[in-house]
């Protein structure tokens, strides 16, 4: 049935969305693989979240952060544990963290770049460069090593609380799921974007402790808030953006394969080919391989049930991953769409149209249709 | 202690060996549930027990003559092959600069590719790298220093092939393993001869063997003319450069390795041999004809680069030009001088070039710029590689082009002109990158740049130190010459062309509102940015000229040779009908096909016992 | 003692074929067998001693002249040894579900025994015997469980083949004939009475014989079709073993046997082998198929060997020896990988497959050793491909040196060729066609596993190969021919 009169190549899909569906078919399979994966990614998020928040509190400028994946102390058993790589590879929180700071976007960005902050931030670094003459000569000939290191921290806490309320939004969703309270893809995009939308005002504040006193980095005055300042920023970095990989794309400034400009960049989760994952050159395997660790027993089985069982599982999570990020990309379309899909008001219905279409636009050449079989 | 010190020595490049091949379980992904990083870090450990090894040894072997090992390889029908090695202070002293400096690269590689799940794989590289590497720094045979080259090329195609399933990279595996190879048969081809002639490939047997032999000049010129084609491959060299640039594609720590370590193993061999190519005068013009057109061309096609990776690297290749020149004039020392030199600032480069990728995602230099203001040991790092490089006193570049200047005075004045050109011409270009880089306004991929974490800087902040120390290091050794000795002349020259090459690069590019330079004639600057066109140059003659070959034979394969054997031979015994029947796939056929062939046998042979 | 290297898989194959039970345990434990024998063998063989060993002799068909009369030597024993070892190889690696199995496990067996015949015969007619013999199970393996124009290339085999025992027949024939000898036992002198016209006859005929099996060009068609339409075990035992009768007939036949004649024929035969390389070379540049590439590769490698042989000096024997096992070892396990690739992928060409070193979806650990083995086979150092080669090089150089600088061009051919197959199947991103295979499991990677083992082995330590051989060797070229390699060369010029 349509709904749209939209002639936008993907028009089928603004449709979806009209009929309460999503950018995924709904079929029970697809409801395993998506919350079995959105849980075990609940629990790798925990985990990020809380280095990221560790890192962000506890080694603010720390310019040898030798244990800063240790957030519980250092025990010569976690030592080796993490001698043996054996432990979550929090490099690629670190990864998504760079990636949304080197994008930037959002308020946040124009905050950390303000004046205001500047002089938040240099009461901050004087106290914790205090006693120490070398950072503070290297601070007078480098006026910007130490507040891009903030900036950095900032997007370390920005991030860790943006996947706090993420983490426990998915693994309530898999414990939904477990009740039977969901059985379909809507449910699960709804779910994910009640969970949006009841966030979306909290407050992002960040302070550090330094010398027994508490410094402000982001101030309650700076009035940044979870979903316009962070969680846009962070789906717009991560999901559509991303930055290219070794593995796959020639860094080569002759052979011109990465485009100028930023906002032009498609090599973010939507985009990304789940083949080559687990090779050499594809940072996302790091949080697959993290996944693998969680699975639910359901989902697992479902693995193991085919062709190649668990010699292909990276590929597979991934597959599942990709269609997982696509109902919480549905979710924040359906939960940023201006005005109510059921309006009868014609100018608001083609402020709505015109903004599906809009995003419709970045779809192009995404995995859109891959997800689909 | 001492016999024991000396015996073991051949241990050393085993380190690396050994390591590569504690790699297997994680390689092979045995191990999946937990990661790879203690390939890694068993790998750095090899490393580090090659360094305090070789330290010790070096403690022994300095000021000492040299010790040699021996080991026989192979003794068949009055054949002899060993394997010997060389323990003196230089072989021992360049094993401690490779090991030295794999462990830098391996360090920085464990934060360059923490992000990459194939890191095993990478460190079973590098660890094999070092151990050719290092081998070949104490080998004294041509047999296994040709051997290692072989190793080095094969290693070299694995590592630029790293991120295999990326087009470009496939590509350049490709040509990097191709032409070394090219090289290395020619190589090969003198290793062969020079066996057959003078019944050993020790080294020095081999000089001994050059003061007598009377072997006449057009053979003496075929063999030191096949004995630098190794070399010319291994430190890209024209027209076998080509390689360097592609190889670039490859992970940044193997650059880091390829552009000081490897290089230099190829010139090292050159100066092994370097007795044997003064047999015929020819090869040593050609030697020196080589690295003058390479030096300059490189160094102008390097100023011509947009890519920063690919700037730094041609630039390597001019100053391996510059060894080849030395080498070809008979001045040694001033080729290790500038080897060490290089080596060292060439790494440093690397990793300064590694940590502004890192962060910007981008190997454009256009799209840079500001990066000086937030990344301290980065931009430290890059200008003390920029000093060390270019001759300016008292770093490395500047003892090694005072040494030149006494060698090449006499005989060849025209040469200290080259190598104040190349040095003023590099750091124009080395300034340029700089003012692109660190300087001039941020551009949105340069706007947030954090200085890098820890295990890249803390490899490279030590390098850094390192290379400004060098020079008192060496003073401590008394291998650098008194002030005294060196004229004001010298100091000034040298000085001079950095100084002219500097001021040119910051009034061009340390304007924060620059314009990407064009060089007056548009044609020059499109042929030096496409490095001559010596891709499409090959590509339009052997590549062509071979595939046209392999296809024109596999025409006259299958329509001349098979029909003519075919018709001609067998098939007028049973018709052509013989070999088209049974497809039915039934045994009475075979058999009755045997049947018939014994039959026509057993004919034959009545007919030929009458 | 060597009978039982006979019996033991004579009856293994009735055993297989007739026995109740497992075929294909039985056929592997047989062939283990064989191999425990092999190495009893190699541990009681005389080092010291070069000439027939553990020699057994019996009168057959006296009216004919045919004893059965078996005996090993330097130049056997490293071959009987691969030929054990690779028959376990072809067997552990046949496909469990084969057709027939009772008859192709046999077969299998029987062929291990007629080759073991062909390399242990020390009569002439004997060898001729076990020659054709080995063809028709060769024949049958090809033509029952072969490709889809199997019918074609196993009669062609068997044709080009069945020549070539023709011709090898007309020469033992004639030789008998024209020495007035009543008997076909092997012996050296028998040719040496006879004038040079009439020994140039017998050696062309032997040369044109062992020609098409090695195979030279221009009779080397029947190869590359022989292998595309055989299964992976048979390529195996067809390019690691069948191909080594024809170089170990060179060696033992026509240089044992006519040495006059070869001294004259050496230069011409040079020419030929530089033809054979480059000409295989650049065929295998210009194929599409793994198979075919790796068979063309075959071709130019067994050149080399021809060259050695040519050149006639100890060292070039030994060198020749290590290329037969040499290339034995490396084209087997070429095979093997190609083989893995060709059973999940469905298809070898070159042109569709891609990327299959994907850790995930791919089969690495069979690309790793693909690559291995294409690296030894371009005699990378480190691996048994480098030592034939240089051996042979060094070797010859001194003999023929321009076309010892022919053939190295071969050598470096030999790396565009396969450095292509890596390049376009194993790097990249899996093409659609590929992206959905079978995992490969660890038991079939063993095979290439073991045989690349072998390779860097021997690689680091090729005495162990050249120790059997070397007295033999020494003792059948003459004392002369030994100074003439090791002290003139030094005065050696290019110039003309």
């Amino acid at each position: 049935m349509t709904f749209t009169t939209s002639r936008h190549p993907l028009a089928a899909y603004i449709d979806r969305f009209y009929n309460g569906q999503s950018f995924l078919p709904d079929n029970p399979d697809n409801v395993k693989e998506v919350v079995g994966i959105l849980e075990s990614y609940g629990y790798v998020l925990e985990a990020y979240q809380e280095n990221l928040q560790h890192i962000a509190d506890r080694e603010f400028l720390t310019i040898f952060p030798f244990f800063k994946y240790f957030n519980h102390g250092v025990s010569s058993n976690q030592l080796l544990k993490h001698l043996a790589h054996d432990r979550i590879n929090f490099e690629y929180a670190e990864y998504c963290m760079k990636v949304m700071l080197w994008h930037g976007g959002g308020k946040l960005e124009e905050y950390v770049e303000s004046p205001d902050f500047r002089q938040l931030i240099e009461l901050a670094i004087q106290a914790k460069i205090k006693g120490n003459p070398i950072i503070q000569l290297l601070h007078r000939l480098f006026p910007e090593f130490l507040p891009e290191q903030v900036r950095q921290s900032v997007y370390y806490n920005a991030l860790g609380q943006f996947w706090e309320v993420m983490y426990a939004l998915f693994l309530n969703l898999g414990k939904a799921y477990d009740q039977g309270k969901i059985t379909t893809i809507p449910e699960v995009v709804g779910f994910i974007k009640a969970g949006l939308v009841a966030a979306a005002g909290n407050q992002i504040v960040y302070a550090v402790q330094i010398g027994g006193k508490s410094y402000d980095i982001l101030p309650q005055s700076a009035n940044l808030t979870f979903l316009m300042d962070v969680a846009v920023p962070y789906v717009e970095a991560v999901f559509f953006r991303g930055t290219p990989f070794l593995g796959t794309v020639s860094y080569n400034a002759q052979a011109g394969e990465i485009p100028f400009e930023q906002s032009a960049f498609t090599y973010g989760a939507l985009y990304a080919d789940p083949l080559p994952i687990g090779g050499s050159g594809i940072p996302p395997t790091l949080l697959m391989q993290d996944m693998r660790h969680y699975l639910p027993e359901y989902l697992h089985k479902m693995y193991q049930s085919s062709k190649r069982q668990e010699n292909d599982l990276l590929v597979k999570i991934c597959q599942s991953f990709q269609k997982s990020m696509y109902c919480v990309t549905s979710a924040a379309i359906l939960g940023l769409a201006p005005h109510d899909l059921k309006t009868n008001d014609p100018q608001e219905q083609a402020s709505n149209l015109a903004y599906f279409e809009n995003w419709m636009d970045r779809f192009l050449t995404s995995q859109l249709r891959n997800i689909q079989g | 202690m001492e016999h024991l010190l000396i015996n073991t020595g051949w241990w050393i490049p085993c380190y690396g060996f050994l390591g590569a091949l504690l790699t297997i379980p994680w390689v092979t992904r045995l191990v999946r549930r937990t990661g790879p990083r203690p390939a890694a870090y068993l790998n750095i450990l090899m490393t580090v027990l090659a360094f305090i090894h070789g330290s010790l040894l070096f403690r022994q072997v300095w000021d000492h003559t040299p010790y040699h090992l021996v080991f026989n390889w192979l003794t068949v029908a009055g054949l002899e092959l060993n394997l010997t090695f060389e323990l003196s202070s230089v072989s021992v002293a360049a094993m401690e600069s490779v090991t030295g400096l794999s462990l830098l690269a391996q360090l920085f590689a464990l934060g360059y590719m923490e992000k990459d799940w194939a890191l095993a794989r990478f460190f079973a590289l590098v660890g094999f790298f070092e151990g050719a590497m290092s081998a070949v720094a104490i080998s004294n045979s041509l047999l296994v220093s040709y051997g290692l080259l072989e190793l080095l090329t094969l290693s070299t195609y694995l590592l630029v092939g790293f991120w295999y399933a990326q087009p470009l990279v496939v590509k350049a595996a490709r040509d990097a393993f191709l032409t070394k190879r090219a090289g290395d048969i020619i190589l090969f081809a003198g290793v062969i001869a020079l066996s057959s002639m003078a019944g050993s490939l020790d080294f020095n047997d081999l000089y001994d063997w050059c003061e007598t032999t009377n072997i006449s000049m057009l053979t003496k010129t075929l063999i030191g003319l096949a004995l630098i084609a190794g070399p010319i491959g291994k430190c890209a060299q024209f027209p076998l450069h080509l390689w360097l640039d592609e190889a670039m594609e490859g992970p940044n720590p193997a650059s880091i390795l390829r552009n000081s370590v490897v290089v230099t193993g190829g010139a090292y061999i050159l100066i092994k041999v370097h007795p044997i190519l003064y047999l015929s005068p020819f090869v040593n013009d050609t030697l020196i004809v080589i690295g003058t057109v390479t030096a300059i061309g490189a160094t102008l096609v390097s100023i011509a680069q947009v890519d920063i990776k690919r700037t730094i690297s041609y630039s390597t290749s001019a100053y391996l030009g510059l060894v080849f020149i030395s080498v070809g004039a008979n001045w040694i020392s001033f080729a290790l001088f500038l080897l060490f030199a290089h080596a060292i600032a060439k790494a440093l480069l690397f990793m300064s070039v590694g940590c502004v990728i890192l962060t910007t995602n981008n190997q454009d230099v256009t799209e840079y710029g500001g990066l000086g203001k937030s990344m301290p040991a980065t931009t430290i790092a890059y200008i003390v590689g920029t000093l060390a490089m270019t001759g300016v006193f008292p770093l490395g570049g500047f003892w090694a082009f005072q040494d030149g200047f006494k060698g090449f005075w006499v005989e060849y004045p025209w040469v200290i002109g080259v190598i104040l050109l190349v040095n003023g011409l590099t750091t124009f270009n080395l300034t340029r990158v700089y003012g692109l880089v660190f300087l001039g306004k941020t551009q949105p991929k340069t706007r947030r740049a954090p200085e890098v974490p820890w295990p890249l800087a803390l490899p490279m902040v030590f390098l850094t130190v390192f290379t400004l120390i060098t020079p008192l290091i060496m003073s401590g050794f008394g291998l650098l010459p008194s002030l005294d000795d060196i004229s004001l002349f010298q100091i000034g020259s040298i000085s001079l062309s950095s100084l002219i090459g500097f001021a040119a690069g910051a009034l061009l590019y340390f304007n924060p509102d620059r314009q990407p330079m064009k060089f007056p004639v548009l044609k020059v600057q499109k042929l030096l940015e496409k490095d001559f066109y010596t891709e499409d140059f090959y590509n339009n003659t052997i590549v062509w000229a071979i595939s046209q070959l392999s296809r024109i034979i596999a025409w006259v394969d299958r329509y001349v040779v098979e029909g003519l054997v075919n018709s001609v031979g067998v098939a007028t015994i049973f018709g052509s009908e013989g070999l088209k029947y049974g497809t039915s796939g039934q045994v009475q056929s075979y058999f009755f096909t045997i049947t018939v062939g014994v039959g026509v046998l057993g004919l034959m042979v009545v007919w030929l016992f009458w | 003692m060597l009978s039982i290297l006979l019996v033991v898989p004579l009856i293994g194959a009735a055993l297989v074929a007739w026995w109740p039970g497992k075929t294909r345990s039985i056929a592997s434990t047989v062939a283990l067998a064989v191999i425990g024998w092999t190495v009893l063998l190699l541990t009681k063989f005389n080092l010291g001693e070069p000439g027939m060993q553990f020699v057994e002799d019996f009168t057959w068909i006296d009216s004919l002249g045919l004893s059965y009369k078996l005996g090993i030597d330097g130049l056997s024993l490293p071959l009987v040894a691969l030929n054990s070892l690779l028959t376990w190889v072809a067997i552990y690696s046949s496909d469990e579900k084969v057709d027939r199995p009772r008859l192709y496990y046999s077969l299998i067996l029987l062929l291990n025994a007629a080759v073991t015949g062909v390399f242990l015969a020390q009569d002439l007619l004997l060898f001729f015997i076990s020659y054709e013999l080995e063809l028709v199970p060769l024949y049958l393996l090809i033509a029952i469980w072969g490709g889809q124009k199997r019918a074609y290339a196993a009669t062609k085999f068997l044709i080009y083949t069945a020549l070539s025992g023709a011709l090898i027949l007309a020469a033992f024939l004639g030789l008998a004939w024209l020495g007035g000898s009543n008997s076909f036992t092997y012996n050296p002198a028998l040719a040496h009475a006879l004038p040079l016209n009439q020994q140039f006859l017998l050696l062309g005929a032997l040369l044109l014989g062992f020609g098409i099996k090695m195979p030279l060009f221009p009779f080397h068609t029947w190869l590359p079709d022989a292998h595309v339409e055989a299964s992976t075990p048979i390529s195996v035992l067809l390019a690691g073993v069948l191909l080594k009768l024809a170089t170990y007939g060179i060696l033992r036949f026509c240089v044992g046997l006519f040495p006059d004649a070869w001294q004259v024929a050496a230069p011409w035969l040079a020419g030929w082998a530089i033809i054979s390389v480059l000409y295989g070379a650049l065929m295998a540049i210009a194929q599409k198929d793994m198979k075919k590439m790796v068979a063309y590769s075959s071709v130019s490698h067994m050149g080399y060997i021809l060259l050695a042989a040519a050149a006639n000096t100890p060292l070039s024997f030994s060198a020749a020896m290590i290329q037969m096992v040499s290339h034995g070892l490396i084209s087997a396990a070429l095979f093997l990988s190609v083989g893995v690739v060709y059973q999940k992928a469905g298809t070898r060409d070159i042109t569709i497959l891609e990327g299959l070193l994907n850790p995930e979806r791919g089969m690495p650990v069979i690309g790793s050793l693909m690559i291995l083995g294409v690296m030894a086979s371009a005699g990378i150092p480190g691996m048994v491909g480098f030592v034939a080669e240089f051996l042979i090089f060094r070797s010859t150089f001194p003999i023929f040196p321009i076309p010892t600088l022919l053939c190295m061009i071969g050598t470096g051919l030999t790396a565009v060729y396969y450095l292509l197959l890596i390049n376009k199947a194993f790097f990249g991103r899996l093409s659609p066609q590929v992206q959905d295979l079978e995992a490969v499991t660890w038991r079939e990677r063993y095979p290439a596993m073991i045989l690349t083992g072998a390779i860097i082995l021997f690689g680091f330590v090729p005495g162990w190969i050249t120790r059997w051989s070397e007295p033999t060797i020494l003792a059948m070229l003459q004392p002369p021919a030994i100074v003439a390699t090791v002290a003139t060369i030094p005065t050696l010029d290019l110039q003309p």
